[in-house]
C-alpha cells in the first residue's frame, strides 16, 4: 500500500468521528474569559479600540502614553460608576461618534490637541465599558466580567497604538490613515443605522 | 485501492461548518464584505477608481482611498435615512464608464476635478449599499466588511495601475480602463 493509502487509512477514523465545527460558539463564556472576549467580539467595540489605537499613533510618543493612562484609568472609573448602579441610556451610541471622532483624526493624519483627545479618550472607554456589562445577577461575576473587559481593552489598544506608532515610512503612515478613514466610515454608517432604527 | 480509499474518505466528510450562517457577526461581515465584490458594477467602478489614483500620482494616489470611503458613508447614511436619491442605478453604471473613460485616457485633471468627480460616484455606491443592509445582521460587521472590501477594490486598481510606469504597462492600464468604460456602457444599456 503506497504512502497516501496509508494516510487515508490513518486520516479515516478522525474524519468519521469528527463534529461541525462550531467556530463562533464562544458567546456563552462568562466570567473573566467572557469579558476578556467581549471587546473582542462585539464588532462596535472591536472597531473603537482600533479607532482609539490608531489615533493614539498619530499623537507622539510621550502624549500617546498620557493618553493610554486616561484610557485605563477611565475604564476603573466607569466600573466604579457600574458599583454605584448608575446605569446610561445610550452607551453605544456614544462610543459610536467616539469611534468616529478617534477615526476621522487617524485619517487627516494629524495629532489632536491633548485636551480633546484625553476627553475622547475617557469618554470611548468610559462608554465601552457601560456597554459591555454583562447581563448576570451575580456581582462577583459581573467584576470578573468587567476586569477581563479592562484587560483585553488595554491590550488591544496598546497593540493597535505601538503598530501605529512604528509606521513611520510614508506609505505605513498613508497605511494608518486609510484604516482610520476605514473605521470612520463603518462607524459613521452604524451610527446612522442605529438612529434610523 | 487507493482511490477507493481517497473516495471513502472524503464520502464521510465531516458535517457542515456552522460558522458563517447568514445572520449575526460572521455573517454581518460576510454579507457586508461580498456585498459590493457581487455587484460587477460596483467592482468595475471601484477598480477603476484606483486605476486613476494610480494615473494621477501623489497626492490622488493616498487621497482617494482615504476620502472615497467618507464621502461612500454619506451615501450610505442617506440610504439609511431613506433620503430619496433619483438615478441611483444610473450614476452607478456610469460612474464605471466615466471612470474607465479617464482611466483609458489617461485623463490627468486638477486634483479637485478628480475629487468632485469620484466623491459625486461615491454617493451613489455608498447609497446603494446603504439601503441594503439585511434586517438580521450586525450592523458594524456588516459595515466593516463592506468598507474593507470596497478599500481592497481600490487597493487592487491602484496595484495594477503603478504598471503604468512602464510604457507597455501603461498600455495595459489604459485597455483595462477601456474595458471597464465598455463595462459601464452595458451596464447603462440595460438600464435602458
Amino acid at each position: 500500500v503506497s504512502r497516501i493509502a496509508r494516510a487515508a487509512l490513518a486520516a479515516l477514523p478522525s474524519i468519521v468521528v469528527c463534529r461541525p465545527a462550531l467556530a463562533h460558539m464562544i458567546g456563552d463564556a462568562r466570567g473573566f474569559p467572557g469579558g476578556v472576549l467581549h471587546p473582542l467580539l462585539v464588532p462596535a467595540h472591536a472597531l473603537a479600540l482600533i479607532a482609539m489605537g490608531l489615533m493614539l499613533g498619530s499623537q507622539d510618543r510621550a502624549a500617546a502614553l498620557r493618553l493610554f493612562a486616561v484610557f485605563v484609568l477611565s475604564l476603573a472609573t466607569a466600573v466604579a460608576m457600574v458599583a454605584a448602579a448608575y446605569a446610561p441610556r445610550e452607551p453605544a451610541m456614544i462610543l459610536l461618534i467616539a469611534t468616529a471622532c478617534a477615526a476621522l483624526a487617524a485619517a487627516i493624519g494629524r495629532p489632536l490637541p491633548m485636551p480633546f483627545a484625553a476627553i475622547l479618550a475617557g469618554v470611548a472607554a468610559i462608554a465601552l465599558l457601560l456597554d459591555s456589562v454583562p447581563a448576570v445577577v451575580s456581582t462577583t461575576e459581573t467584576l470578573l466580567a468587567l476586569a477581563g473587559t479592562i484587560f483585553s481593552a488595554s491590550a488591544v489598544l496598546l497593540i493597535v497604538s505601538t503598530l501605529a506608532m512604528t509606521a513611520r515610512r510614508h506609505w505605513q503612515r498613508i497605511a494608518v490613515r486609510i484604516a482610520g478613514s476605514w473605521c470612520a466610515a463603518s462607524a459613521l454608517l452604524v451610527l446612522a443605522l442605529q438612529m434610523a432604527r | 485501492m487507493l482511490r477507493l480509499l481517497l473516495a471513502a474518505a472524503l464520502s464521510l466528510a465531516p458535517a457542515a461548518a456552522l460558522a458563517h450562517a447568514s445572520e449575526g457577526v460572521a455573517g454581518g461581515f460576510t454579507g457586508g464584505f461580498l456585498h459590493p465584490l457581487l455587484g460587477l458594477d460596483h467592482v468595475a467602478a471601484m477598480v477603476a477608481v484606483g486605476l486613476w489614483g494610480a494615473f494621477l500620482g501623489a497626492p490622488a494616489i493616498y487621497l482617494l482611498p482615504i476620502v472615497f470611503p467618507l464621502v461612500m458613508a454619506f451615501g450610505g447614511i442617506l440610504g439609511i435615512l431613506g433620503v430619496p436619491l433619483p438615478g441611483m442605478e444610473a450614476g452607478i453604471a456610469l460612474s464605471a464608464a466615466v471612470l474607465g473613460l479617464m482611466v483609458a485616457l489617461a485623463a490627468r485633471p486638477p486634483l479637485w476635478v478628480a475629487a468632485v468627480l469620484v466623491g459625486a460616484f461615491a454617493i451613489f455606491h455608498g447609497y446603494a449599499h446603504g439601503a441594503e443592509v439585511p434586517d438580521g445582521a450586525d450592523a458594524a460587521a456588516f459595515f466593516t466588511g463592506f468598507v474593507i472590501a470596497t478599500g481592497l477594490l481600490h487597493l487592487c486598481g491602484i496595484a495594477f495601475g503603478l504598471l503604468a510606469n512602464s510604457p507597455r504597462g501603461r498600455v495595459a492600464v489604459r485597455l483595462a480602463g477601456s474595458a471597464i468604460m465598455l463595462a459601464g456602457i452595458v451596464f447603462l444599456s440595460r438600464l435602458a
